[in-house]
């Protein structure tokens, strides 16, 4: 733990405030992400967590706030530097977003193919490689159509990780898995923190997956629509003050 | 029957076959009684009942309702409560289901939600302003977002042209062959039938003044001036300008859009410019085959229904044309037209909001539009050629 402390954040949210028109979803929310971590964002339906991904892969821009990814102010910068910050992201969404009309490959291979010199037959190595680590080897004709929800989910987790990126979001990955294609894919996130040193930014609130994935974790609250704690899971169910964290991390036994 | 429930019968008895009422002094006894099932008649009557007593005994304080050989119950029964509840709420009367079994009273508790309010659609005048102040911020908001989405497009055809642009060309072939050599078929059979159309028209009315082989300049001038480019748009709005919007809608839904953009590709780029450049190339095509089409439709009225010779109406065609600027204002008019077509499909797609509903007015949005948008044009056309004696 004294280890993690000393990372440098890859990630840093300042005071950050997102709304859709007058509608005010979060704000003041403020929090770092260390390198090689895994941050998840939890918190009840309707509390802004998938609005807070948006605004942290730059999708929708805050109202007040910043975002800082290896100190680069993401919504301060141009248009083109915001580009190039994003291609050090990764972004899995809730159902795969997987571009319906191409091919996993084609899929996979498509931001090879727009950000890298390597020729052709290159690219479809490296997508094969992708796709391969995922588990879906053998797949990469098959069309997004013809493929399972597990399956999407780990085609998209492919495409996302296509180049390279330093830091990983994921929308809900559990959402609408079974069981056990839920705990394949905590374990592939597992794995690859550790062999590849990514950083992840996970959305969920599937407490087995929380406490199995995540080194750190942010608790994000409807009605205050704010930040209400930040700390490892385990530590938050023992000590935090607030009874709707605790609450919520014990699936409501401890209210 | 009870003792006490005979004393009270002569006050006012009242009884379906699922619930019976008494009164005795200031209290109602409501008693359910039957089968209570949403799919039985019986617990219709329950309502008026239940309303016919309640209006008939307007000094009650208190209604006990309790049940008696209640044999099967299912929601009708929660429903019939909840009305009681409410309507005895509103008198401010007790209500009372404290010897109800627990099942009940635990369904009853669990309905209890506060009813939502409607507004009421009176005139005020604050109101008025809000709407008319929201109306103007949505058609500033949409002016604003159309004038965006022509800016972006514009920077990208211009990128394209320097050599930054993520278009594929592989994509843009593949728009051309959908869009161009698949329209083929129904292109030929509106613009066949066109031509066949106005040349029978035609034909009864220019025997009227015996200048039956007029047909020919007819059916040539309009094919090639106006309807070829009209026809082709029209089924162009139809078939491509839609499958555009609901393609694009539809990657919205399923965040294929935000997933392009995550990854700092551009959707205009890579998704529009295919599209709309790829539309504005093949319309010009599919317009001078649809004037060919078009004309072989006129020249079979005229050969074998009005009995002129092949050479004779193709000499009479030609000389109607003139000149090639006939057949060009035609074309310059599709390219317009193409662009029109292909803009509004996907301005409406990547417009439409994230769920089907939506989705489907823009489909329907998109054809609209761009017929609307498509006559417009022509008539502005219309205007600039007659001015400008080009005509």
């Amino acid at each position: 733990m004294a280890d993690e402390t000393e990372k440098n954040p890859v990630l840093r949210v300042e005071n950050l405030k997102l709304s859709y028109g007058d509608y005010e979803v979060l704000n003041g929310v403020s929090f770092e992400v260390r390198d090689g971590s895994c941050l998840v964002i939890m918190g009840g339906s309707g509390c802004g967590k998938s609005t807070l991904l948006k605004a942290l892969v730059g999708l929708i821009e805050p109202a007040e706030g910043e975002v800082y990814f290896d100190s680069r102010n993401l919504w301060a910068s141009s248009m083109e530097d915001r580009e190039e910050i994003l291609r050090g992201f990764g972004v899995l969404f809730q159902g795969g977003a997987l571009w319906s009309s191409m091919t996993l490959l084609e899929n996979v291979s498509l931001p090879l193919e727009t950000y890298t010199d390597l020729s052709e037959p290159e690219v479809a190595r490296v997508a094969e490689y992708k796709l391969g680590l995922v588990g879906l080897s053998g797949y990469e004709e098959f069309y997004p159509s013809q493929l399972s929800g597990g399956m999407k989910k780990r085609a998209g987790l492919a495409r996302a990780m296509a180049l390279d990126p330093k830091v990983l979001f994921f929308d809900e990955p559990s959402a609408g898995l079974d069981p056990l294609s839920s705990r394949r894919l905590d374990d592939l996130i597992n794995e690859l923190k550790e062999s590849l040193g990514m950083t992840f930014v996970v959305v969920s609130h599937e407490l087995a997956s929380i406490f199995e994935i995540a080194d750190d974790s942010i608790f994000l609250d409807a009605k205050s629509k704010t930040l209400l704690h930040q700390g490892s899971p385990a530590s938050l169910l023992e000590t935090s003050e607030h009874d709707h964290v605790r609450s919520f991390l014990s699936r409501g036994s401890s209210a | 029957m009870s003792e006490k429930e005979s004393l009270i019968k002569n006050q006012g008895e009242t009884s379906t076959r699922c619930v019976r009422f008494q009164r005795d002094g200031d209290d109602c006894f409501c008693f359910l009684q039957g089968k209570w099932s949403l799919e039985s008649d019986e617990v219709r009557f329950a309502h008026s009942e239940w309303k016919r007593f309640l209006s008939a005994n307007p000094t009650a304080v208190s209604f006990r309702f309790s049940s008696v050989e209640l044999s099967d119950w299912d929601s009708a029964l929660i429903v019939f409560l909840t009305q009681c509840r409410y309507d005895l709420e509103g008198l401010k009367k007790n209500f009372d289901t404290s010897v109800l079994p627990r099942g009940i009273i635990k369904l009853l508790n669990l309905s209890l939600v506060k009813k939502a309010t409607k507004q009421r659609n009176e005139f005020n005048l604050n109101r008025g302003i809000d709407y008319l102040e929201s109306e103007i911020v949505r058609f500033r908001d949409r002016f604003w977002g159309v004038a965006a989405f022509l800016g972006e497009w514009i920077s990208g055809v211009a990128s394209l042209f320097v050599g930054k642009s993520s278009m594929r060309i592989r994509d843009l072939f593949a728009v051309c062959r959908s869009c161009g050599a698949s329209a083929l078929p129904i292109v030929t059979l509106i613009s066949f039938l066109t031509g066949l159309t106005m040349a029978f028209v035609g034909s009864v009315q220019l025997e009227k003044f015996n200048a039956k082989i007029y047909v020919a300049d007819l059916v040539c001038l309009a094919m090639v001036r106006e309807m070829g480019a009209l026809m082709v748009a029209i089924v162009m709005a139809g078939r491509t300008g839609a499958a555009f919007a609901a393609e694009l809608g539809s990657m919205k839904i399923n965040e294929e859009i935000d997933s392009l953009r995550t990854f700092g590709i551009s959707p205009m780029q890579f998704l529009v410019l295919p599209r709309t450049i790829g539309l504005f190339l093949m319309i010009p095509l599919l317009t001078l085959y649809a004037d060919m089409v078009g004309i072989l439709g006129g020249l079979t009225v005229g050969t074998q229904v009005m009995g002129f010779s092949m050479l004779h109406y193709f000499e009479q065609t030609q000389t109607a044309l003139g000149g090639m600027w006939e057949v060009y204002s035609g074309l310059v008019k599709s390219l317009v037209f193409g662009l029109i077509v292909g803009l509004v499909g996907c301005y409406k797609g990547l417009a439409s909001g994230k769920d089907s509903a939506s989705l489907g007015r823009s489909v329907t949005s998109a054809v609209v539009t761009s017929i609307t948008l498509i006559v417009v044009a022509d008539a502005l056309f219309e205007i600039i050629f007659s001015y400008l004696d080009l005509r």
